[in-house]
């Protein structure tokens, strides 16, 4: 991996794992590898225009989703349940967020959208950026996915 | 204590909310909004209401219309003088906080965020208020 993607995977890295901790308190790792094994049935994404453009994806599964849910929320949720969705694209948004906060000044003045949700996978997802990666992560054995690309 | 919370997200309303009662805020009535044009809405509302709003905490990401514009709104028509009013937002840049301040906004919270932030950030404003 170049410096640029290196530098980048770290402060997705952080930003995941700081938003768990904090938000959901639970620990978060990354998965080795760069393999899409996750099944993202829901996929939030957030768009970067600005000093940087560019845009992130958190996908998961309908399980995960849930579970995820239900730790921000701290109450159980259907699987169905609308709040189920705005939990993935707020998810969706620290992460983005935070990973954008951890840019140097003047890259970190850019702007971001609010979260769009679709439960329509990431099946022909292309991005339209130069530098793209895609990490795993895990919390009490739950799988989920981020795409940066910018 | 009366408050209103205004994010376009129903999920970090409740996360919030949860947030302000675990900092010991014995809140009678959380008003909720999802954009700033309800929140104005909502406060114009207010205005003939017996119990005043103690804290307006507010996103600036939202569609409708953004956290800035509707704090900008509600000290240009008068609509909630003397309640502190905090933003809770992703952006944390300098950029994005000076905007914020320069609207009228007393403080600010980054998400992520701990209950002890809030209690932090919120406690000084009720009581200088």
């Amino acid at each position: 991996m170049t410096d640029v993607r290196n530098e980048a995977v770290t402060r997705l890295d952080s930003a995941v794992s700081e938003v768990f901790e904090t938000m959901l308190e639970r620990s978060c790792d990354p998965l080795d590898g760069e393999v899409d094994t996750v099944e993202g049935k829901i996929v939030a994404r957030i768009q970067f225009t600005g000093a940087v453009d560019g845009e992130c994806l958190l996908y998961a599964s309908q399980a995960t989703a849930s579970v995820t849910a239900e730790a921000l929320l701290g109450t159980p949720s259907e699987p169905h349940d609308p709040m189920v969705d705005d939990a993935i694209g707020e998810l969706c948004n620290m992460i983005a967020g935070g990973w954008k906060s951890k840019l140097a000044s003047p890259d970190s003045d850019c702007s971001i959208s609010i979260p769009a949700v679709t439960r329509e996978g990431l099946e022909g997802y292309q991005a339209k950026f130069g530098t793209k990666f895609s990490r795993n992560y895990s919390f009490q054995g739950n799988v989920f996915g981020v795409v940066l690309a910018f | 204590m009366r408050a209103l919370i205004v994010d376009d997200s129903a999920v970090m309303r409740k996360v919030i909310e949860r947030a302000l009662r675990q900092a010991g805020l014995e809140l009678t009535e959380v008003l909720q909004a999802s954009h700033g044009e309800e929140g104005l809405q909502m406060l114009r509302d207010n205005q003939s209401a017996s119990a005043p709003l103690a804290l307006i905490l507010t996103d600036i990401n939202m569609p409708v219309m953004d956290g800035l514009e509707f704090l900008e709104t509600l000290r240009r028509e008068n609509l909630a003088q003397g309640v502190p009013v905090v933003m809770i937002t992703t952006e944390g840049s300098e950029t994005f906080v000076l905007r914020a301040i320069a609207a009228g906004a007393q403080s600010y919270i980054c998400k992520p965020f701990t209950a002890e932030q809030v209690k932090a950030r919120v406690l000084p404003l009720l009581r200088a208020a």
